[in-house]
């Protein structure tokens, strides 16, 4: 999926206890989110991974714990010279 | 599966640290604006972001001063890390005066070009066992299980 599109059937093929349907409900969960291309080929539908936004995921998570471990940094310096006073 | 790993120096001693990461007034000091967090394993982990972005999971382990894990997602319709898809491990090492804070967030879907479906794979089978309602268990990436 990552290289080249495949059909939802193939993908099923993957998932031998999970049931077609509910690979084509969770296809749609990830096309909502953004991470899989769907286009149609005739009757078919074909899927592909969104590298773009997996890599717009990551960032926005980098960039969460970054700046959440700076903001940490800034609290808990703050608090430890707030300690060192007393 | 991806890992994230974020390390930062801390001038503070893990004592001091420790109260931001485990109460939640003090949680919020540093992330989150409301944080509905109860540190001890099975306990809930709610924090949210900006305002709007909640975040939601559970403690798996809490060793003070040392290291909290819990269980970390977004509860947004459709979001691709729900809650309790991922595990979030924040280790405090102590080092002189100062102290090195450690994070890896682990599970997270794959962005590696390499990476030919077996990521990718892994993560629908997660997203699938989730989605049927019951509890895929920790993640230890794929291979293991697909």
């Amino acid at each position: 999926m990552w290289g080249r599109e495949l059909p939802a059937t193939d993908i099923a093929d993957h998932f031998a206890e999970v049931t077609r349907s509910a690979i084509s409900q969770h296809l749609g969960v990830l096309k909502a989110a953004g991470l899989v291309i769907e286009r149609r080929d005739g009757t078919r539908r074909l899927y592909r991974a969104d590298r773009a936004q997996m890599k717009k995921l990551r960032k926005s998570l980098d960039d969460y714990w970054t700046t959440g471990l700076e903001r940490l940094r800034d609290v808990a310096e703050a608090a430890q010279r707030e300690k060192e006073k007393r | 599966m991806a890992e994230l790993v974020r390390e930062i120096m801390i001038d503070a001693t893990p004592e001091t640290i420790w109260p931001f990461l485990t109460e939640p007034g003090k949680h919020i000091e540093w992330d989150g604006t409301v944080a509905e967090i109860d540190p001890r394993p099975g306990g809930v982990y709610r924090v949210l972001v900006a305002g709007q972005h909640q975040s939601a999971g559970e403690y798996v382990e809490v060793d003070p001063m040392r290291k909290v894990v819990f269980t970390f997602g977004w509860e947004q319709e459709g979001h691709p890390i729900p809650p309790g898809s991922t595990t979030v491990e924040i280790t405090l090492q102590p080092e002189g005066d100062k102290t090195r804070v450690r994070l890896v967030h682990r599970g997270l879907p794959d962005d590696a070009v390499e990476d030919h479906g077996a990521g990718w794979a892994h993560y629908l089978q997660r997203l699938a066992v989730r989605v049927g309602g019951d509890d895929p268990g920790p993640d230890i990436g794929p291979g293991a299980g697909d």
